[in-house]
């Protein structure tokens, strides 16, 4: 990603994280509610409700970026949350306790909703913030599902989804507009399938776009997916990529390896760790992290699509399911390595990633790294631990 | 329901020491119960097991069991998939399901069906293990001459590891022994203490506390009182009666429900037994406990009782240290001048 490399649509991201923003603080101030909610997420229903939906994990990857994790942390850890607790947690706990606000303030939530696929560190912070903000929370549970289609589990998440709606019903007042959400729906499916195209363009040799573009990209498929907004700008991001295989734009200078990675980016070191594997021609290609958001739901049942689509949502499967798709990932990207991130941050990502690895080099052959670190807290992150698992896993590549 | 299959309940609790097998593929920050359970099985420990089920408890616990799987496999294992909501209707009918998912596989890896005859007395068999264990705590509050807070929840986590008909009848005769030793005697002066935790461990804290005075009247540990209090409904069906007990326990940090009223329970509890303070044993990186320490902390001095929390873990180390914490708290409640 240097300099001449930026993307046009870079700017148009900008505005449009701009404009979310700004409609969020009006939504605070003209009385529309502000629901929290988590990036794994039926967000299509708060969209389709009319609520505004606000992504703390987004302020957390944020305060990552700009390296102020452990600023807004000590407020939160002053309070006795340890710090090894989830490093957004600690930022979103951090703010609510802080006097400083080194990203602005997080926006206050009205409601909350939390589902709980992605691990249970966020039902907690929810938890904890509905208690600081004394507002009214949703926990959507969703059982870990294994290999097979989980009828329980989709059944159990139905039932909670006519729970959720008849819930917001009553803080708004106002009934369900069905309606309204197949179109939200239809939104999202076209802003997934966009997404997963612009993220299959990393499987070109040599390719105009790679992981570390897509954690910059992610943002409005994250917060915006079900909006009019996320499409025009996957469009706008597609015509973009086109634009560069047809003029021969790679994303790095010379690629001659593909590297599949997991999970979450080092926010606060994205920009260390892209220049590092460019330097050793390898372009990051692939993870499940920016994978996540590949719904495909049928607007025929929509209830029942929702609940299939994210109780079965990677981040909530089994050890076997988690290696296999990493797996078809290395296969679908042609990959000459993997790299796996142990997250202080996120247990249920790295507690078995040893094991995983180990399994993955020898069903594939591929060399493979596993490093410690934190997706957001520079303390709990060294450049010479990272380097002596990576130098050499770079060596084998050669 | 693994009683009434015929199998042997076996409840791990931690308890290795030497977790070097065990780093290799459970990060040093996960929880050191997590650690030294999975210690025990690497070091094959744990091999006269047939099974092994694991809760959702917690995010470690969700990982657990298929990283075991992976490195020590048993026979028959499976995750119990607990509703992590307890207060809307979808919990009740969803968790019938996955208790019938468990009752099934154990069906099949037993080779034959789990009769509701059989599941009934095993219920009966228990409901009677938590009323006599929880005649044992109160004889415990009372008297904490004739039976010590160790003593007390070493025979608790006795019954974790014993068969339970053998734990029942020696129940009954240490019930019955000490119902006939308190004739007469009066409860002393020791400082009343309540407990709040994941886990009772290590087990030493106990020691500490009686020999600074003090006395343990209330806790709700997972391997404590949340392991004997409420009894399973034999007026319902087995299953469904089996998913209510489930829904109605104690609050714990495991379980999201709104405005955490875990807090409020503590401080009820405290204020029931006549606690004079709280002591929060946070077992160093348990996350659902930590996220909630806080409130908790806040509410029993909202209602006047002194806490305090100290950071513990399996395996032994840092005793002297918690020696000293509980050693000045108990000076601060005046536990040795009486």
């Amino acid at each position: 990603m240097s300099a001449k490399n930026v993307f046009k649509t870079a700017e148009l991201m900008k505005k449009i994280m701009k404009d979310y923003n700004e409609a969020g603080r009006a939504a605070k101030e003209g009385g529309r509610p502000v629901a929290w909610v988590t990036a794994v997420f039926p967000v299509e229903i708060i969209y389709a409700a009319g609520l505004f939906p606000y992504y703390p994990e987004n302020f957390g990857a944020v305060a990552a970026a700009r390296k102020v994790t452990h600023e807004l942390s000590t407020a939160a850890e002053a309070k006795g949350y340890a710090g090894d607790l989830c490093g957004y947690a600690r930022s979103g706990i951090g703010d609510a306790y802080s006097e400083e606000h080194p990203v602005g303030k997080i926006l206050e939530p009205d409601l909350l909703f939390c589902c709980n696929t992605q691990c249970g560190s966020l039902p907690k912070w929810f938890e904890v913030a509905g208690r600081v903000y004394n507002s009214p929370y949703f926990l959507l549970d969703s059982p870990r599902v294994g290999l097979e289609t989980d009828r329980l589990c989709i059944d159990y998440f139905i039932d909670q989804l006519h729970e959720m709606i008849t819930f917001i019903e009553k803080q708004t007042g106002e009934p369900f507009d069905y309606d309204h959400l197949t179109e939200v729906l239809h939104l999202s499916n076209e802003a997934c399938r966009l997404w997963n195209e612009i993220l299959d363009s990393a499987a070109l040799r040599p390719a105009p776009f790679g992981f570390f573009d897509a954690c910059f990209h992610m943002a409005p498929i994250v917060t915006m997916r079900g909006t009019r907004e996320a499409v025009d700008y996957y469009r706008a991001l597609k015509e973009e990529i086109e634009e560069r295989i047809e003029k021969g734009i790679t994303a790095i200078p010379e690629e001659r390896h593909k590297i599949y990675f997991d999970h979450i980016p080092c926010w606060p070191k994205l920009r260390w760790f892209s220049e590092l594997f460019a330097s050793q021609g390898a372009l990051v290609v692939a993870s499940q992290y920016t994978h996540s958001w590949a719904y495909s739901f049928d607007l025929e049942r929509p209830l029942e699509s929702l609940a299939e689509n994210y109780t079965h949502e990677f981040v909530n499967r089994c050890f076997e399911y988690r290696v296999n798709r990493k797996i078809s990932f290395m296969k679908k990207y042609d990959v000459d390595g993997f790299v796996l991130f142990s997250n202080r941050s996120c247990k249920p990502n790295a507690f078995g990633l040893y094991a995983k690895s180990k399994l993955i080099r020898e069903k594939t052959g591929l060399p493979g790294a596993v490093f410690e670190a934190d997706m957001a807290d520079l303390r709990l992150f060294s450049e010479d631990q990272v380097l002596a698992k990576l130098e050499p896993f770079f060596e084998q590549l050669h | 329901m693994i009683h009434a299959a015929g199998f042997f309940p076996y409840g791990i609790v931690g308890g290795s020491t030497n977790l070097e097998e065990a780093n290799a593929h459970l990060q040093a920050w996960a929880c050191s119960h997590s650690r030294s359970a999975l210690a025990r099985a690497l070091e094959g420990k744990l091999d006269f097991l047939d099974g092994l089920i694991i809760p959702h408890t917690c995010d470690t616990m969700r990982m657990l069991l298929d990283l075991w799987e992976h490195v020590r496999p048993l026979p028959y294992m499976e995750n119990y998939r607990l509703p992590r909501q307890a207060n809307r209707s979808s919990a009740g009918k969803y968790l019938l399901g996955e208790l019938k998912r468990i009752k099934t596989g154990l069906e099949e890896f037993r080779g034959a069906p789990i009769e509701d005859e059989a599941l009934r007395d095993s219920i009966d068999l228990y409901n009677q293990n938590r009323r006599m264990l929880r005649r044992l705590t109160d004889l415990h509050i009372s008297y904490p001459h004739l039976i010590s807070s160790r003593r007390l929840y070493t025979v608790i986590n006795a019954s974790m590891v014993l068969p339970r008909e053998e734990v029942n009848r020696l129940l009954q005769a240490l019930v019955g022994q000490l119902e006939q030793d308190l004739d007469g005697q009066a409860g002393d002066g020791h400082v009343r203490l309540l407990l709040s935790g994941t886990l009772l461990e290590p087990f030493e804290v106990l020691d500490y506390i009686e020999e600074f005075g003090g006395t343990v009247v209330a806790d709700d540990f997972q391997n404590g009182y949340r392991y004997i209090e409420g009894d399973v409904n034999t007026e319902l069906a087995p299953l469904e009666a089996l998913v209510d007990r489930q829904l109605k326990r104690i609050p714990s940090a495991a379980f999201d429900i709104e405005q955490n009223p875990r807090r409020f329970f503590l401080t009820d509890l405290a204020k029931g037994k006549k606690a004079e303070g709280a002591i929060l044993l946070h077992l160093t990186f348990c996350e659902p406990e930590n996220f909630d320490s806080y409130d908790n902390l806040k509410a029993m001095q909202a209602v006047g009782i002194p806490a305090t929390r100290i950071e513990t873990q399996f395996g032994g180390s840092g005793l002297g240290q918690i020696r000293t914490r509980i050693h000045a708290f108990m000076e601060m409640l005046g536990g040795e001048s009486r």
